[in-house]
């Protein structure tokens, strides 16, 4: 009985061992995403990654590690894990990542990648990494992102370009009964960066961030101004700066009108209210005489291949699959995100493709400034200058050159 | 009997080298790496470069550390007094004999079941929200102006006090363990001597707990030295200085932040030793101060 028990087992076991390598006649890629079951980008990667394997016999095996993937993929990819494909911020990928990344140079030729893609995402990434070390699978915008519906009520028929014509535009909204600007404490440090930035440019801002002496820069002292002033005229929705999301919420709730953010802010606040807001997008207003009157905010959720991987191809192959064409413009609809080929449409924010196109000047996330020791502190002083806790900008100029002592 | 000691040691293996290698291993490994600069986490030791002090310098002279050590004193005295002392309060009531303790001690411990992520949101996204949120409504129904509990200035005490209503019954449900614990034929006597609830307290009660005090105190500071989860949710976006703890600065300084690629694992490790040190400092301190009681009942 035993014998024939052993024999029975042992044929299970030869038949179990059969049949996967038969069922390993295609190839498999590890992928590990940034997002979570369930979520939106989440359901179209599943869909594509089974729409993929129909069409290349290659299985798509992703791992949803959610958004504390970036803590954990540098060192899973010094351990040399088993993955192919993985999800982070293309700042991250470019910098920190770089050295176990692969280079993608010579496919990205051969598939014709500059024709659907950012020039400004892949000259980042050769300039960070050294080679073309990321495809771009959710790319950002920064600006002034606004409510149509609310601009027609209050009769404006143009974006403000200076910033003299956006304090017109807050006033008519003003006039209006409508909040002109929502804005959380999460991000005043991003507003208050823009002020900075068309005043004295990214260049400049590096040069207080090293020596200080915000208080004798007189673009640095008027930026603080005009933001008081902005505050003291009324221009914040109430409760400005309020507790993310909660500000930004007005807008969906008919509330307020404007903020300042990047394109990811027009997903959120639907999400958030249940509505679908006729959103529109403009440049932060230019001022007059200052440094950079056109740079914008770029940043990406982008996809890499370990240096180590043995299918890169088929990684590389599935990250072209998803980000472009039709699975592109799903990913770009379903997710209410600018999609990552600009021969794709932008369904949830006209004009945002042409904008990230025409980038001449990107900027980065708050630049030099976030790495600067007194950082979190400054930011805290940042959210004051929106409290109205400075009466003026040489009062918060001084203070920050006190952060230097 | 006749002692096995090959047998004491192989039953001993497991636990001792699973020990050694998920507690002391990390530990040691930690400690050292403190000493030296390592960008990655993961780096392997050939990559680590000896730095002396200077992680511990680095840290010491970095405005967002003492800023995050700032906040970790504020949270240890001002929430472990209230906490303490409220939790002990809570525990006296619920052991004297009062109606409906059952019920009392569940709600007040409800918040400890809840997950702290739910209790944060709720606190962040309702009772302190500037439109709609309790206080507020509250304030207003007073015939006040509307606050604003988040702001950079408040939100710090606004955390504490979230912080704080979701830690009362952990540390009522430990002092009423210990008060229970105590006979209650020396309250019999006490009363029959004339001794008032109040004297009862100082004089027995108090006396009585000094061992579950000492353990409370430890306990708190281990959850204000390692305190993170609160501050992520009451600063959910990025780190901000009215919020930061010294974990959440280890956390950022170790793997980076929104837009921040730079990282020192050496200098994460050195935040780690440092809490550590505090946490065996409170401890020394702790037991100096609060000898056990010769009491025996």
């Amino acid at each position: 009985m035993k014998k024939i028990l052993s024999t029975i087992l042992a044929l299970a076991m030869v038949l179990s061992l059969g049949a996967f390598a038969l069922a390993d006649d295609g190839a498999e890629i590890t992928f590990w995403s940034m997002w979570n079951e369930g979520e939106p980008q989440a359901n179209v990667i599943a869909e594509a990654a089974e729409a993929y394997e129909a069409e290349t016999g290659v299985h798509v095996n992703i791992e949803w590690k959610g958004r504390d993937l970036n803590t954990l993929i540098t060192a899973a990819l010094e351990a040399k894990e088993d993955l192919d494909l993985f999800e982070d911020d293309f700042n991250r990928i470019g910098q920190v990542d770089a050295p176990y990344t692969y280079d993608l140079t010579e496919m990205a030729e051969a598939a014709g990648y500059a024709d659907h893609s950012y020039p400004v995402f892949n000259d980042f990434s050769i300039k960070w990494a050294g080679y073309l070390n990321s495809i771009v699978e959710q790319p950002n915008v920064g600006g002034v992102f606004y409510d149509k519906d609310a601009f027609e009520a209050a009769g404006i028929e143009a974006e403000p370009a200076t910033w003299e014509e956006f304090l017109d535009v807050c006033q008519k909204l003003s006039d209006a009964g409508i909040a002109p600007l929502a804005q959380d404490g999460a991000y005043t440090n991003f507003s208050f960066y823009y002020q900075l930035v068309r005043h004295l440019g990214e260049e400049g801002i590096a040069e207080l961030r090293e020596n200080g002496g915000w208080a004798e820069s007189e673009g640095a002292v008027a930026a603080a101004q005009e933001i008081i002033d902005l505050v003291n005229a009324g221009y914040l929705a109430e409760g400005a700066p309020d507790e993310y999301p909660a500000s930004q919420n007005k807008i969906g709730l008919g509330l307020a009108a404007m903020v300042v953010c990047a394109d990811y802010v027009t997903a959120e606040v639907n999400a958030n209210t249940g509505t679908e807001v006729n959103w529109g997008l403009f440049n932060y207003p230019a001022i007059d005489g200052g440094a950079a009157p056109t740079a914008a905010y770029m940043g990406a959720n982008s996809l890499a291949i370990p240096a180590y991987s043995e299918h890169a191809q088929e990684a590389f192959d599935f990250a072209i699959f998803l980000t472009t064409g039709e699975w592109g413009q799903k990913l770009a609809d379903d997710c209410h995100q600018i999609p990552a080929d600009p021969t794709n449409e932008c369904t949830s924010l006209p004009g945002a493709v042409e904008t990230l196109l025409a980038a001449d000047a990107p900027m980065t996330w708050c630049g030099e400034l976030n790495t600067h020791p007194a950082w979190q502190t400054m930011k805290d002083m940042f959210t004051e200058l929106f409290e109205g806790k400075y009466a003026t900008g040489a009062d918060f100029c001084a203070a920050m050159d006190a952060l230097y002592e | 009997m006749k002692k096995n000691k090959t047998l004491i040691f192989l039953f001993m293996a497991p636990t001792v080298i699973c020990l050694l290698l998920m507690y002391v291993y990390p530990v040691v490994r930690t400690v050292i790496m403190s000493f030296f600069h390592v960008e990655s986490l993961t780096a392997s030791t050939s990559d680590w470069t000896f730095n002396g002090l200077a992680n511990y310098f680095k840290i010491m002279h970095n405005a967002g550390f003492i800023t995050s050590m700032k906040n970790f004193l504020a949270i240890w005295i001002v929430g472990g007094v209230f906490t303490l002392a409220l939790s002990l309060l809570m525990a006296v009531i619920l052991t004297s004999g009062i109606r409906f303790q059952g019920f009392f001690r569940a709600a007040i411990y409800l918040p400890n079941i809840v997950s702290a992520v739910a209790l944060a949101t709720m606190w962040v996204q309702y009772i302190f929200n500037f439109d709609y949120g309790l206080l507020n409504q509250l304030v207003t129904f007073l015939g006040f102006d509307k606050v604003r509990w988040l702001s950079t200035d408040a939100k710090l005490w606004s955390m504490i006090a979230a912080f704080i209503y979701g830690s009362i019954g952990y540390y009522m449900l430990i002092y009423i363990s210990g008060i229970e614990g105590i006979p209650t034929d020396l309250y019999e006597a006490a009363t029959i001597d004339g001794a008032t609830k109040s004297t009862q307290f100082f004089r027995i009660t108090l006396p009585l707990l000094k061992g579950i005090v000492k353990t409370t105190i430890t306990f708190w500071t281990i959850n204000a030295a390692t305190f993170y989860l609160w501050s992520k949710l009451f600063s959910p976006v990025q780190t901000e200085g009215s919020t930061i703890v010294p974990v959440v600065y280890l956390y950022d300084t170790v793997f980076g932040g929104k837009g921040v690629v730079e990282r020192d694992a050496g200098a994460g490790a050195a935040v780690g030793v440092v809490l550590t040190l505090i946490i065996i400092v409170v401890y020394v301190i702790t037991e100096k101060l609060l000898k056990s009681s010769d009491l025996e009942y």
